[in-house]
């Protein structure tokens, strides 16, 4: 009973191996293509110079919620913490960006 | 039953092996907080280039300076050593000494090379007028974009110096935590960069 419970287990801990690797080369991609993306955005000039910044600003938001919770594994379980700090420093980031911006 | 659990607790819980004691807890949480405090350090440096980024003061400005297929190199680059980096921790928690080591030595070769691009293109625009005694605008592109050449050097002395310590001792319970939050690191370099070559560089070429 306790073999078969291990050997079950571990056939699952390899196929989790096998599907986490792939999530990271399928984020990768993503993050090549939004990359792509902006880069296209602002050399073809395909839209609207009013339209470009909050565009590129959009992909790059994308991009860093795929690092997050992808390269730096945010999506695992026991990370609460982790995600409050690092909410915390975006917050008091964004004040101090948008307020020197202004100032 | 006791065997299960050993079972469990080392080749069952793939991305753990950096939490498996408190002090190793302790790092990745402290390395958090580091992490949301660099965020901040980021963007006062983000908001004073933003701010600053029209005052060139009669010498080149940023849309005849910036060359969008070195920056889409480096870019490159930076994207696929992030890629290296996460799959060295992949490998560490199958405990594959040699393959982490391979994907950790490209890591540091990328992070190598971005840096050599970067310290061409700052010669180059020093060649063009455009310094750190210059102007506003190139007082804070340097302290911007200096800044994260500084943290990629950083962590490219960092993660070395890691192999090295991994290469001798192995992956243990107390070289894990090190070199899962040295990855962590790596990536955040990566996220900054993300923002440089869209605030920076795209916007720079928009005007």
């Amino acid at each position: 009973m306790v073999q078969q419970q291990n050997q079950s287990s571990r056939g699952r801990a390899v196929s989790d191996k096998a599907n986490r690797e792939m999530k990271y080369v399928i984020s990768f991609i993503f993050m090549i293509l939004l990359t792509a993306a902006a880069f296209y955005l602002v050399s073809t000039g395909a839209v609207a110079e009013h339209l470009i910044l909050p565009l590129i600003l959009i992909l790059a938001t994308i991009q860093v919620f795929l690092q997050l919770f992808t390269f730096m594994h945010l999506d695992q379980k026991g990370t609460a913490f982790y995600t409050i700090f690092i909410i915390a420093g975006i917050f008091f980031a964004a004040v101090c960006v948008v307020g020197i911006v202004l100032m | 039953m006791e065997v299960n659990t050993e079972i469990k607790s080392t080749r069952n819980m793939p991305n753990h092996l950096e939490t498996t004691t408190l002090e190793g807890r302790n790092k990745v949480l402290g390395f958090w907080l580091f992490l949301a405090a660099e965020t901040v350090l980021f963007a006062c440096l983000f908001g004073t280039y933003l701010a600053l980024r029209h005052q060139s003061m009669g010498g080149p400005e940023s849309s005849e300076l910036y060359d969008l297929s070195l920056i889409a190199v480096s870019t490159a680059i930076l994207l696929t050593s992030s890629l290296t980096s996460v799959l060295a921790m992949a490998k560490m928690n199958q405990y594959k000494l040699k393959a982490m080591l391979t994907w950790l030595g490209i890591t540091v070769l990328l992070g190598l090379s971005f840096l050599v691009l970067e310290i061409y293109e700052f010669v180059h625009y020093v060649h063009l007028g455009h310094t750190f005694m210059n102007s506003a605008f190139g007082s804070s592109f340097y302290a911007l974009v200096g800044t994260h050449g500084a943290h990629v050097t950083f962590g490219i002395v960092w993660i070395t110096t890691l192999m090295f310590q991994a290469a001798k001792q192995g992956i243990t319970r107390e070289t894990a935590p090190k070199l899962f939050v040295s990855s962590l690191y790596w990536h955040f370099i990566d996220v900054v960069w993300i923002f440089i070559f869209t605030l920076v560089y795209l916007l720079g070429k928009v005007g």
